[in-house]
Formats: structure tokens, C-alpha cells, sequence
């Protein structure tokens, strides 16, 4: 039993980093623009399909322009409708948003029919490797590595550079940075590119693993939603551990009580919000209260 | 005075050539239409359309199934031109996103757009909801592609029809060959009646023919990883798992088998699942053993069949799955039964669809008078070895069961069932 939980538990934090790679992009465009993007699903899709599609016709090496064109769709998408959202009630975001979901899900299906649309793994990352109890395929230890590689690159990103800075001064306080001299607008468009980005990534990456189909969007948006909330709103480091929290919980379910593996999540972000309503690693943020 | 009377002059006269021309086309029209043997043609514009509510989902993790569903239904009332009993014929296709949603999408079908007639539920839950408005509203209503026990067993009523053979009969026709491959039995099933009617009619199976059930896990529907369940099984070692996912669940099983190195080491099975199921896995990760209820390259078809076969490919480019079959045979057998009652009175057509019949070979296709089930071979098919074509994924082992004896004696008897019918 020990080898199951152990097996379990690894199999749960890789999970875990997927979840996270699809969470963190709602996370940070909710932390920089104060829009619960509904649509998060919708990019994580449309990665998923751009990258199929440059996969099947130019070989896999194509696939890793997916995020950035996806990246590239979310900044026209932010310059044309979301942009007139700031601001204004909370709501319309919502509404406009779901909205959205809804276009991308009827486009792809226009485009690619309903049925699943087949996209397996590159060759030479099939096959596994076995440590002991521990079983991880080649394809997920390479979303590991990824998924990692990209949370570094956007912290230090954020950290160590000056439009690092400006998007971390204007997700506190727009107004002083637009006296400042900065053309925040712009500031704002590349951050929601950004959260795109993130999450074409993480549609191309779980592309070969989950259904490609037009509606996968929603597989993909509750737990990210349940994870930002989790972890706390805006919080970078929150979705992280939360992400990680997800996983592990829905594996041991699987183990233990199967049938409730669908539930797990819920009960764990009910159990936290009971104890800590602003989610483990939220803030009180000023813009928002 | 004078301009009133020039102008109603001029006015008068223009009326009189437009009535006089709408007249004369409209007598063209009806020589024409009864000339070509279409009377219907100048009555039916006239006419109330005749409205039949569709109920298949267009969002959740069903939709690649119900697309095709949907879609062979239009292609039905497309082949008679959108027309019945010479009066147009209207499909409102609605969405079913869960079983209250179904429910509550029956009800609008019935109260605002007058339908005569349903036909949806692409999951069991789905149709045993709309089950229960068909039964309290009086329409009849063709469930095509649920294959709960349920729907024509102790929830059978008056109005629902059923297509899809219910798990049961898949199970007496799969279950022998897994025995075949082993006794050692492990099953993941949905967690919702489908599956549940497959873990049950499995578990029961094999514990009567002296195997063991090494491991059951029901899985919540749109489970998006199912690593951590193949973990499970791979720890448990069986001969045979039994599968009862469906639709794009299955297909993300059968990746995620792949992807652990699990295909070929312990053989899948799984009754009726849809080609879309399997196309959407990829020739690389595709493996098993299944029921189907039809495939296009089944040398059994019949001519109807293979004519729908035909046509469907010259429109769409591509050949039918077996729901695009399913969702045109269903309506199929929904229109027919109108004209056979040549009224859209629904006591009439319950009656109609109680005496609807289809020759395929031996076998008279029709619906059960005792539980309104339709009774009918299923296919048992394996994925190939190697796949070349990106449609045909599988070869038909058998059409099933063989014989009209042992046809009937799946279905089980009217003794045998746990319908009690009521009366309209």
C-alpha cells in the first residue's frame, strides 16, 4: 500500500504542475487587470488546436509557436474588447468573458467539427521510466520541466526587469503609473498576452494527454478557477502550492474513494475558504476591496 | 375628389393585375406540383409545419457523440425535403446540458413550440429525464442513443422508445469474449446509470461464470487525467478491464493508457462505444475489443443502410459514424411512424411506433410492444493492428447474436422484464 501512496503522490504533484501551468496565467490577469477572464478555457483550447494542427503539418518543432500566437490573439483580444472593461462594474467582464468562451467553442467546433481530433506526443518523448514504485512517462516529466521552467522565467521576469516592475506597480496602483509617464495600456495588453501565453502553453502541453475537442475548455477552467481561489486571488506563489495541493488530493481520492475523485477539489477550496477566506496566500489589495 | 378617384384608379388596377398575377401562379404552382405528383408541394406552404423537438447535447462532454446524433437526425427530415403528411416539417434541436437541463428543454418543446414528437438523451441520464416529461406530457419520444437498463426496464412508460440496445444485451454479447481473455476482471465505469448498469451486469457475469473482480472504480464524467486510475489497475494486474466510459472520456482513457505503456499488456473492453470515441484516440493509441450498435464498413448492412451509407458520404465527405446511423435511424423510424398513422395526434403515433417495422435479413426491426425496446443485432469489433485508414479503425468480428432465437432470448422475454407498461 505504501508503494501505491507513494506512486499516487508523484503521479498527483506532475498533475499538479499541469493544473498550475493553467492556473497561473487566470492568476496573473487577475492579479494585473482585475478581470475574471471566463475565457482562460477558451485560450487553453485554442492552444491546444494551434498546436495540433502546426504539429500535423510542419512537425512538432512548429507546435512551440502555439502559446505565442495564442499570446498574440489575447493581446488583440485585450486592445479590442477588454480594454473598454476597465473600470467599469465587475460584472460586464464576466458577462463579456463567458461570452467569449462561448465564440471560441463555436468557432472551433465550426472549424474542426465536434468530434476529437486525434494528437499524440512527440516520438521520442513516449515510453516511461520506472523508480522503485514510481512510474512517470517521458511526455509528463517533459510538462514537469516546462511548466517549471516557464514559472522561473516569468518570476524573474517580473522581478528583475522594468516592465516587470511597471506591471507589478500598475496591478497596485494604475493611476500613479499612468502619472508617472508610462504608457499603461500597452503595460496592460502584454500582461493579458502574457496570461494567454500561459495558457496556449499549457493547451499545447496537455493537448496529447487530454481530449482535444472544442468543448475541453471547461475540463480546463474549473480547476484552474479552483486553484487561483485556493491559492488566493493574484497570488503567483498561491496558485503554485495550490495547483501542487489539487493534484496531490485528487490522486490520493482516486486511491482511496474513487467515485468522490470529481469532488476532492471542491471540498478541499470549501475546507480552506472555511479557515482562510481570502484563499492561503491572498492578499488584501486595496483595488479590490 | 378627382385625385382620390385617379389615384384609386391607378391603385385599383395595380391591385387587380397583383391579384390576378398572384392568382394565376398560384393555379401554375398547384397544376405544376400535381403534375410532377407533388400535391403536397401548394398545400404545405400554407400549411402548420409539422414540429418534432430534438433534444441532443451541443455543450459538455457528450457533444462529440451528439453532434453526429443531431446531425443524422436533420440528414432524415433533409432526404424528404423538410416535408410530412404534405405539410413542412420543422426540427428544433435544443441542448441538453445536464439531466434538468434536458428536462427543462422538453418541457419548452413541448409547451412553446407545440412539438409533436421527441427524439435525444445522448446519455442514459439525459433520457431517463426526458423519459419522465414524455410520460407526464403525453408525447411520444424516440430515445436513440441511452442504453440504461432503466429507460425500457422499471421506468419503461407508454410514450419512450428506445433504440440503443440497453447494457444488458451488450453485456450478454461482450462479457463471453473477456471471459475468453481472462477471468480476472477489473472495471472502470462512469459514475452515473450507464456505467453503473455495466459494472452491475459485469460484476454479475463474471461472478456467475466463476471469475473474480480484482479491482472496480467508478469515475466522476469529464475526468480530465486518468493516471492515477491506471496506476490502480496496473497494480492489480488483471486479465481484462472492463471499461464503461463514454464519449470523450473513453478517448482520454485510451491516450492516457497508451501514454503509461499499458496497451497490448492487458486487453481493454468495452460495450457500445462510438466510432468518434476512437477516432479522436489517434491510430497510435487506439486498442480494444467493443460493441458497436452499427459500422459503415459492416459487410451486414443492409441496402437501406448502405444507401444511407452513400449519401451521407457524398455530403459530408466523410463516412457516417455509428451515431450519425443511430440519430438518422431513430428519426427514421419517428417520421415513418407519423405517415403510417397519417396524423401527429400523439396516441396515433405511439401506435404507429408500436407496429414500425424494418426487414434486415432474418430479422424484423421493431419496437417491443411490452417494453417499447427495439430489438436488433449489435456488431462485437476489434481495433486493428495497424491502422491505414483514419475512418476505419476497427474489423467486425461478429454480428450478434446470431440467430432470431438467440436474439430474442438476449433481449429476454416480456416475462422477463421489469416493464410495466402503462396504458395512453
Amino acid at each position: 500500500m505504501l508503494d501505491m501512496i507513494i506512486s499516487q503522490a508523484v503521479n498527483g504533484l506532475i498533475l499538479g504542475f499541469l493544473y498550475v501551468l493553467i492556473a497561473i496565467g487566470l492568476s496573473i490577469i487577475f492579479g494585473m487587470l482585475g478581470i475574471v477572464n471566463f475565457a482562460h478555457g477558451s485560450f487553453f483550447a485554442i492552444g491546444a488546436y494551434l498546436a495540433l494542427v502546426l504539429a500535423r503539418d510542419f512537425g512538432w518543432p512548429a507546435a512551440l509557436l502555439s502559446p505565442l500566437i495564442v499570446g498574440a490573439i489575447g493581446m488583440v483580444v485585450e486592445m479590442t474588447l477588454i480594454r473598454q472593461l476597465y473600470g467599469k462594474e465587475p460584472l460586464l467582464g464576466l458577462i463579456l468573458t463567458f461570452a467569449l468562451a462561448l465564440l471560441a467553442e463555436a468557432i472551433l467546433r465550426l472549424i474542426f467539427g465536434g468530434a476529437p481530433v486525434p494528437f499524440s506526443p512527440p516520438a521520442i518523448l513516449s515510453g516511461f521510466v520506472e523508480y522503485g514504485p514510481i512510474l512517470i512517462t517521458k511526455y509528463r516529466m517533459t510538462v514537469l520541466i516546462v511548466t517549471v521552467l516557464a514559472l522561473i522565467s516569468f518570476w524573474a521576469f517580473l522581478r528583475f526587469t522594468p516592465f516587470g516592475r511597471i506591471i507589478r506597480a500598475g496591478s497596485r496602483d494604475a493611476e500613479m503609473v499612468g502619472l508617472l509617464g508610462i504608457n499603461l495600456p500597452i503595460v496592460l495588453s502584454g500582461v493579458f498576452g502574457i496570461g494567454c501565453l500561459l495558457a496556449g502553453l499549457a493547451g499545447m502541453l496537455a493537448g496529447p494527454l487530454w481530449t482535444v475537442i472544442p468543448s475541453m475548455a471547461s475540463g480546463a477552467i474549473m480547476p484552474a478557477f479552483v486553484i487561483v481561489t485556493i491559492g488566493g486571488l493574484g497570488s503567483y506563489s498561491g496558485a503554485i502550492i495550490a495547483g501542487l495541493l489539487v493534484g496531490i488530493t485528487t490522486a490520493m481520492t482516486i486511491q482511496f474513494a474513487p467515485v468522490w475523485s470529481g469532488a476532492a477539489m471542491y471540498v478541499l477550496m470549501a475546507a480552506i475558504l472555511l479557515i482562510r477566506p481570502r484563499g492561503l496566500f491572498g492578499e488584501r489589495w486595496e483595488r479590490f476591496e | 375628389m378627382t385625385q382620390r378617384n385617379g389615384n384609386g384608379g391607378r391603385g385599383a388596377g395595380t391591385s387587380r393585375r397583383s391579384l390576378l398575377l398572384g392568382a394565376g401562379g398560384l393555379a401554375a404552382t398547384q397544376l405544376a406540383s400535381s403534375k410532377l405528383g407533388m400535391p403536397y408541394i401548394g398545400n404545405a406552404a400554407a400549411a402548420e409545419p409539422i414540429r418534432i423537438g430534438m433534444i441532443w447535447a451541443k455543450t459538455g462532454a457528450i457533444v462529440d457523440q451528439s453532434t453526429f446524433l443531431a446531425q443524422g437526425g436533420l440528414f432524415a427530415a433533409e432526404q424528404r425535403n423538410n416535408q410530412l403528411l404534405g405539410r413542412p416539417l420543422e426540427i428544433i434541436w435544443l441542448d441538453e446540458p445536464n439531466p434538468q437541463g434536458a428536462q427543462l428543454n422538453a418541457q419548452r418543446l413541448i409547451d412553446e413550440h407545440k412539438v409533436c414528437a421527441l427524439i435525444g438523451g445522448a446519455q442514459s441520464s439525459f433520457a431517463l429525464a426526458i423519459s419522465a416529461v414524455a410520460k407526464k406530457a403525453k408525447i411520444p419520444y424516440v430515445a436513440a442513443n441511452a442504453a440504461a437498463l432503466d429507460l425500457t426496464g422499471k421506468l419503461c412508460n407508454k410514450y419512450t422508445f428506445r433504440l440503443q440496445p440497453p447494457v444488458d444485451v451488450h453485456t450478454k454479447v461482450l462479457a463471453p469474449y473477456c471471459m475468453g481473455l481472462g477471468k480476472r476482471w477489473y472495471t472502470l465505469t462512469a459514475a452515473y446509470a450507464f456505467g453503473q448498469d455495466i459494472k452491475a451486469s459485469f460484476t454479475d457475469f463474471n461472478a456467475k461464470n466463476g471469475g473474480t473482480i480484482v479491482g472496480a472504480d467508478e469515475v466522476p464524467v469529464g475526468t480530465p487525467d486518468y493516471s492515477s486510475f491506471i496506476l490502480k489497475i496496473r497494480a492489480a494486474k488483471p486479465d481484462v478491464v472492463v471499461g464503461g466510459l463514454s464519449a470523450s472520456d473513453l478517448t482520454t482513457f485510451l491516450k492516457q493508457w497508451n501514454e503509461l505503456g499499458m496497451k497490448g499488456k492487458i486487453p481493454f473492453a468495452e460495450i457500445s462505444i462510438g466510432n468518434t470515441d476512437i477516432w479522436g484516440v489517434g491510430p497510435d493509441a487506439a486498442t480494444g475489443i467493443y460493441t458497436m450498435v452499427w459500422y459503415y464498413k459492416n459487410p451486414a448492412n443492409t441496402e437501406d443502410d448502405k444507401a444511407f451509407t452513400d449519401a451521407y458520404m457524398k455530403k459530408f465527405n466523410q463516412p457516417p459514424p455509428d451515431k450519425a446511423w443511430m440519430g438518422w435511424f431513430g428519426m427514421r423510424s419517428l417520421l415513418e411512424s407519423i405517415e403510417l398513422a397519417k396524423s401527429t395526434e400523439p396516441a396515433a403515433i405511439v401506435k404507429a411506433l408500436e407496429t414500425w417495422h424494418v426487414k434486415d435479413g432474418d430479422l424484423d426491426v421493431s419496437y417491443r410492444d411490452f417494453d417499447h425496446q427495439m430489438k436488433r443485432r449489435t456488431i462485437i469489433c476489434k481495433v486493428k493492428d495497424k491502422i491505414t485508414d483514419k475512418w476505419d479503425y476497427v474489423d467486425v468480428l461478429e454480428n450478434a447474436p446470431k440467430t432470431v432465437a438467440e436474439i430474442d432470448a438476449a433481449f429476454g422475454s416480456a416475462a422477463d422484464s421489469a416493464c410495466k407498461m402503462d396504458s395512453l
